[in-house]
């Protein structure tokens, strides 16, 4: 079930505008170059496009200069189909919205380039955004939780946070590899990736199934922050003894799994005792992982907490997140001239006051 | 069991891993902390989990307080169960009275803030979860609870990470006098430790811009000690 043209409620309130705002944001921070469209009018917020392409590499990691590449070579057609879905043309969006940071330079470059030339050629305003705000944002909206405990997760993050005068705090995270990382390094040091995901499944999940058994690998939090440099490095060590023994390396891959992910919920079920928070809010590439998802539900039923994993859809990197976030900073006047927009390789969340947050 | 779970037994405390009950230990008042089993975990992980960690807890705690440090001392343990009971302290959380102290007592809070840990750190021993909120005050006594999270490690690492949780508390409490506070605690850490206090002080600088996506020149200028000296 597709999440396009779906409407909903915009929680915070501004002042009424007469005609509807459409806004065109750009993804383009690691491996998806996205583009998506968003409409607001009458206080609800209606996507109207979700287009976008994604580099796979065929051995490794993500190379930046491979990752670029793609981008350059994918961004015109991406665009030109996200203003197909949303049966638009340039001139009838009102506000670009570009990801700046944080993410990968020469990928970041490319979606920033675009966005400034679309705002200068077409006199179209421009809206700096955060990607990790974006990936929060876009779940508060379909979720309908306003303040939530958040966890987001993905290859470049892995943070607990909490909303307070109108900031992001960030309750803990990891202090070395994100979890999406951990997940993406094991399979690929192990010889099980890349691909990374089949059909919505990463090569961890499928290999865990290989097996019944666990092992006990290092489990590392300290207070709220958690460390899975020194579970990667023992889970790869046994793995490298296992030497193609199917069910072996099955039992690492599900011990590994289920020792990062447990680290997780540990430290989420934490921040919910602390802040006494009626909600849990999982975002990121990695909220579309299903035994992360029946982890949270059982937490969230466990202490009687509302519980939201955003869709794939939304989950993983998109240009639509990027749109919503824009059309925020949009009503609340934070445009910018193209000019005076940069990317920002290195850009906390926690640093810039949002004035629609609680 | 049976004389524990009794009449007298109150809920304290909902935490996350453990339910902490004020009981009747044998006609003493004590607190007794039973952790809890999650679902969430894998069978086998959820029963090491709860052993492993109700025995380190109960070890490290009977540690401490031989070598008089000043915590609860434990009464009982039953690892199969996850249950520690421990002396019963009648006391104030600093989380929630340290804001309201004149800066007199602030101050020789943080300092014996500062000298606990460091007798702690010479024994080999980290908390694991220094905060304010682990902090209990009976009248002039400063008692630190709490160690579920605590470990052996002759690591500066940890002891780092103490030193910078605490740091962080301190300030999220009182942010006005919270450099006079540090500074008292940390003086406090360096007369106390028994090795070389600076390495310890340096880590903490180093931990405190080690999350992501910090500016890469604060970062470099902290970081460059590291590898200059």
């Amino acid at each position: 079930m597709s999440i396009l043209n779906k409407e909903y409620e915009l929680y915070v309130s501004v002042k009424p505008v007469r005609r509807e705002i459409r806004v065109l944001g750009i993804e383009s921070t690691s491996h998806t170059f996205g583009v998506g469209i968003v409409e607001y009018s009458g206080g609800r917020v209606k996507f109207l496009a979700n287009a976008y392409s994604q580099y796979k590499p065929t051995s490794g990691g993500i190379h930046p200069r491979e990752s670029f590449l793609h981008h350059v070579n994918n961004a015109p057609s991406v665009l030109r189909k996200a203003l197909e879905l949303a049966k638009l043309g340039i001139k009838e969006v009102d506000a670009i919205a570009v990801a700046v940071g944080p993410g990968l330079g020469p990928c970041l470059r490319v979606g920033a380039s675009l966005a400034r030339f679309l705002s200068a050629y077409y006199g179209k305003p421009i809206v700096a955004v955060n990607h990790a705000v974006a990936h929060i944002e876009i779940g508060k909206l379909v979720s309908g939780f306003v303040d939530p405990v958040i966890v987001y997760v993905s290859g470049g993050n892995t943070m607990i946070l909490v909303q307070k005068n109108k900031k992001y705090r960030v309750m803990g995270e990891t202090l070395d590899i994100p979890l999406g990382n951990l997940l993406d390094t094991f399979a690929r040091e192990a010889g099980i990736a890349p691909p990374y995901v089949v059909e919505g499944k990463h090569a961890v999940d499928i290999c865990a199934e290989w097996s019944r058994e666990y092992i006990a690998l290092p489990y590392t939090v300290k207070g709220c922050d958690l460390s899975f440099s020194g579970l990667l490095t023992a889970a790869l060590k046994i793995a490298r003894e296992t030497r193609g023994d199917k069910e072996k390396l099955g039992t690492v891959c599900r011990s590994l799994r289920e020792t990062a992910f447990n680290m997780l919920v540990e430290v989420t079920e934490r921040t919910l005792m602390l802040t006494s928070k009626n909600s849990i809010l999982l975002v990121g590439g990695v909220a579309s992982n299903t035994e992360l998802r029946r982890k949270f539900e059982y937490i969230a039923e466990h202490y009687g907490v509302g519980f939201y994993g955003t869709p794939p859809e939304i989950a993983g990197d998109n240009g639509l997140m990027i749109a919503y976030t824009g059309l925020l900073h949009y009503l609340y006047g934070l445009i910018k001239e193209p000019n005076s927009v940069f990317i920002k390789q290195r850009h906390r969340l926690d640093e810039e006051e949002y004035p629609w947050l609680p | 069991m049976a004389t524990i779970e009794g009449r007298n037994t109150i809920l304290l405390s909902r935490g996350a891993e453990a339910e902490v009950y004020l009981v009747d230990f044998f006609g003493l008042r004590a607190v007794m902390k039973k952790r809890i089993s999650k679902k969430y975990r894998a069978k086998l992980f959820d029963e090491v989990f709860i052993r492993n960690r109700t025995r380190v807890e109960a070890r490290i705690l009977s540690e401490l307080y031989e070598a008089g440090l000043i915590v609860p001392s434990v009464l009982f343990v039953d690892e199969e169960n996850g249950v520690l009971i421990v002396e019963y302290i009648e006391g104030v959380r600093a989380s929630e009275s340290f804001e309201k102290f004149d800066l007199g007592k602030a101050t020789s809070i943080s300092r014996r803030i500062g000298g606990f840990a460091a007798r702690m750190h010479s024994l080999g021993i980290y908390h694991g979860d220094y905060t304010l909120a682990n902090v209990l005050l009976r009248e002039s006594e400063v008692y630190v609870i709490d160690f579920g999270l605590s470990g052996y490690s002759s690591d500066v690492e940890e002891y780092a990470i103490d030193l910078h949780l605490m740091v962080r508390s301190i300030k999220a409490s009182r942010p006005l006098d919270a450099e006079v506070l540090i500074k008292a605690m940390l003086d406090e850490y360096g007369s106390h430790y028994r090795g070389d206090y600076r390495e310890v002080i340096n880590r903490m600088k180093e931990i405190s811009v080690r999350g992501r996506y910090i500016d890469r020149e604060v970062r470099k200028s902290i970081m460059r000690e590291r590898y200059i000296a």
